[in-house]
Order: C-alpha cells, then structure tokens, then sequence
C-alpha cells in the first residue's frame, strides 16, 4: 500500500488533470494540510511513484512565469488510480465509527 | 540581471542537481515566489535526499566495488610515482639553478630529454585518467552523480593515505620479503620543501587525474548514443589502456608472481612503448570537438 504523503500527491495531480506540476502539487498539498510542503520531499517521492509506475513525469516547455525555466508534468497511470483508490477505501473503512472529537476536546 | 545574495547561493546549490531537477526546481520555486532563504533550504533538501538515495543504492556500490575502487587505486598509485618524479626533477632546476650550468652543451642535452620524457608521462597519465573515467561513464545513467564523486573522492582518499605504498610494504612483509636497511631518505631536501611535499602532488592530482577522468566519464556517458561498432571500438581501446596502466603501476607485478615479473622485466623496452598506445583519447577527444563544432555550424547555416 501507498504512504499518506504518496496519496496526497497522488491525490492532488488527479484533481488538478493537465495542470498537475511541481509548484501547483505543491501548492495543493500546502493548502489541503496547511504545513509547508519540501520540494526535497516532493522530488523524490515523485520519482518513488514513477519508479512504482503510478505516475509519470516529463518536462514541458518553458513558460515566462518560471524565468524561462520548464515544469516537469505529472500524469497518474491507471494503476495509481486504483493505488489511490485502495489507499482511500481503507482509511475510510478503518475510520468507520471512529470519532476524534473526543481526543480533541478532552485536551 | 543581479541576483540577491541568497539567490545566488541558491543557484550555486542547484548545480548538484542533475539538469532536469535543476530546471523544475527553479522554475518551482521562481513560480511560487519563494524567498531565497527557502529557495536554499528546498535545493539543499534535495540534494541530501538525491545523495542519501545514492548512498542507498546498491547499484551504486556494485561500480564503486567492481570499476570505481580499482580504477582510482591504479590511477592514484601512477600519479603518486609521477608526482615524485616530478618534484624531483622541478626541484633539481627551478630550486638549484645555476647560470653556469648553462653554457654547459651537456646541461641542455638533459633538461630537453627530462623535458620530453615528463611532458610524455603527464601526457600518458591524463590519458590513462580519461581511459579509466570512460568505463565508469558507461555504467547506468542514473547513477552519474554519484559515480563522479564517488571517482573524486575515492582517488583523494587514496592518494592522501598513500594506499598503494602501504599495501605493497604490506604485501612484502607477509610474504616474508626483506624490507633492507632503512637508509636516509636521498631525497630528503625535497620532501623538506612545502611546496613539493604539501601541494605539488594535489596539483598532478587534480589536473593530470581527476579533470582528464571526469572528462573521460562525461565523453563515456555521452557515448552511449553512438553507432555499436564504435562504441565496442572505444571500450575495447579503454579496457586495452586499464591493462597497459595496469602493469605500469608499481608493485602490482608482484600480484602476478615472478614469471610474469621476470617476463616483463626481460621485455621492459617494449614496455615503455606501450603507454603511447594510452595516448588514443587525445585524437578522440579532438576528433569528437571537431565534429561537434562542424555539427553546430551546420545547424546554425541551415
């Protein structure tokens, strides 16, 4: 099974579609968790899931906003599709019944 | 354009990147408006993340056990003998010139030939460096970062320690090989001076093994995308310098026993020949300039 930062970008490239890239993932993950998110980390679990086959990347033209510099784009295969989706049905399915309202008001 | 101070640094962090990382995580960072304290923070996070991948990769240790270590031992052993020869020679007449020498026909004689026979074996080590980077280029592109420091570091490691006189002196004591008399040190008044003992053998280092093999692994990973003939011909002619420099090296003949070292021994004149066969990356390299050069105006005329 895939790790929860590996969904997260998993998650975040299928939502953004032909957008997906570094910065934008980035961004996404930074909003959806409201902690900064390393490009270090990002880079290399980017490569992690190219290297499992659930996602793959490439380099886009370079556009004027990124100082002539090109983006390297993010396409989720089918197969981290159904990774994603794996990872998703267990979280809920574990988390069935499960509140954290108490642990947090008991603080 | 003048960059902030931080920025800078940033892109000086980002040339241990390899192109495509360099490229996505700039632009990244330029897009999100990043400040250059966190632009350094996010490259130097990749690049212990890039190095400790590569540290963990098993690949990695297969080419420094089995292409990298061997190689640097032979390189830093030759270099060390060549560095010495060199002190000698460089301390013999820039520290004890005498004018009167010069109108000696005899003093000319010699400092010509030394001048010939140095120049060629400096010529012979770069190539034998270049020869041995071009094997390591060839081994999977993924892992050229890594297998380029592992190269550098590796080759001042062992020359710092002087790993292939100990091991000989090693190698003579366990095998019951009587060591001599230890006699002073005839050449004592070098090794005395700073700048033959300290810096004059780091300088034939980095410019006669470390710049020609790093050249030699950039030339060797760049042809992994020519023809097959010529790319068996240019690895064929490395595997054949490695064998030539491999003899070459002090102390390794007694690995081979004492045949192979009395074989040698009795053929040694043709054995002095054989490093100028090392020399082929030098018409390599400038055959592959030349052709470059007509390939890029050639495309700048079209």
């Amino acid at each position: 099974m895939i790790g929860e930062f590996e969904y997260l970008i998993l998650s975040s490239a299928t939502r953004l579609g032909v957008d997906a890239y570094g910065a934008s993932i980035r961004s996404e993950i930074e909003k959806a968790t409201g902690k900064k998110c390393s490009i270090g980390a990002l880079y290399t679990t980017l490569d992690r899931l190219e290297n499992k086959g659930f996602v793959t990347t490439w380099m886009g033209e370079p556009t004027r906003e990124r100082g002539g510099r090109s983006k390297r784009l993010v396409q989720v295969t089918p197969t981290g599709v159904n990774e994603a989706g794996d990872f998703f049905r267990v979280i809920s399915r574990i988390s069935k019944g499960t509140s954290w309202t108490t642990n947090r008001t008991t603080r | 354009m003048i960059l902030p101070k931080r920025w800078a640094v940033a892109l000086w962090l980002s040339r241990f990147l390899c192109q495509a990382d360099r490229e996505a995580v700039l632009g990244d960072l330029t897009e999100s408006g990043e400040s250059g304290g966190g632009a350094i923070a996010n490259i130097l996070g990749l690049v212990v993340r890039r190095w400790m991948t590569d540290l963990f990769d098993m690949q990695v240790w297969f080419a420094v056990g089995f292409f990298i270590l061997p190689i640097s031992y032979l390189l830093s052993a030759i270099a060390q003998n060549t560095a010495g020869i060199g002190a000698v020679y460089s301390w013999m007449y820039l520290n004890n010139w005498d004018w009167a020498l010069t109108r000696n026909p005899g003093f000319w004689h010699l400092l010509r030939e030394t001048a010939i026979n140095y120049s060629i074996a400096c010529l012979v080590l770069a190539c034998w460096s270049w020869s041995g980077g071009f094997p390591i280029g060839r081994l999977p592109n993924a892992n050229l970062r890594a297998n380029r420091i592992a190269f550098s570091v590796l080759l001042a490691a062992l020359f710092l320690v002087d790993v292939p006189a100990r091991l000989i002196q090693f190698w003579m004591s366990s095998h019951g090989v009587p060591l001599g008399p230890a006699l002073p040190d005839p050449n004592a008044p070098i090794t005395a001076n700073v700048f033959y003992h300290l810096f004059f053998p780091w300088i034939v280092l980095a410019t006669l093994v470390i710049l020609p093999g790093l050249s030699g692994i950039r030339h060797g990973n760049r042809s992994l995308v020519l023809e097959r003939k010529i790319r068996v011909l240019l690895v064929t002619a490395a595997t054949i310098s490695v064998l030539i420099l491999l003899i070459h090296v002090p102390g390794v003949n007694l690995l081979f026993g004492a045949a192979v070292g009395d074989w040698l021994w009795r053929n040694r004149s043709a054995m002095q020949v054989l490093p100028l066969l090392s020399c082929w990356p030098l018409f390599y390299v400038v055959a592959n300039g030349f052709g470059r050069y007509r390939g890029r105006n050639a495309a700048v005329a079209e």
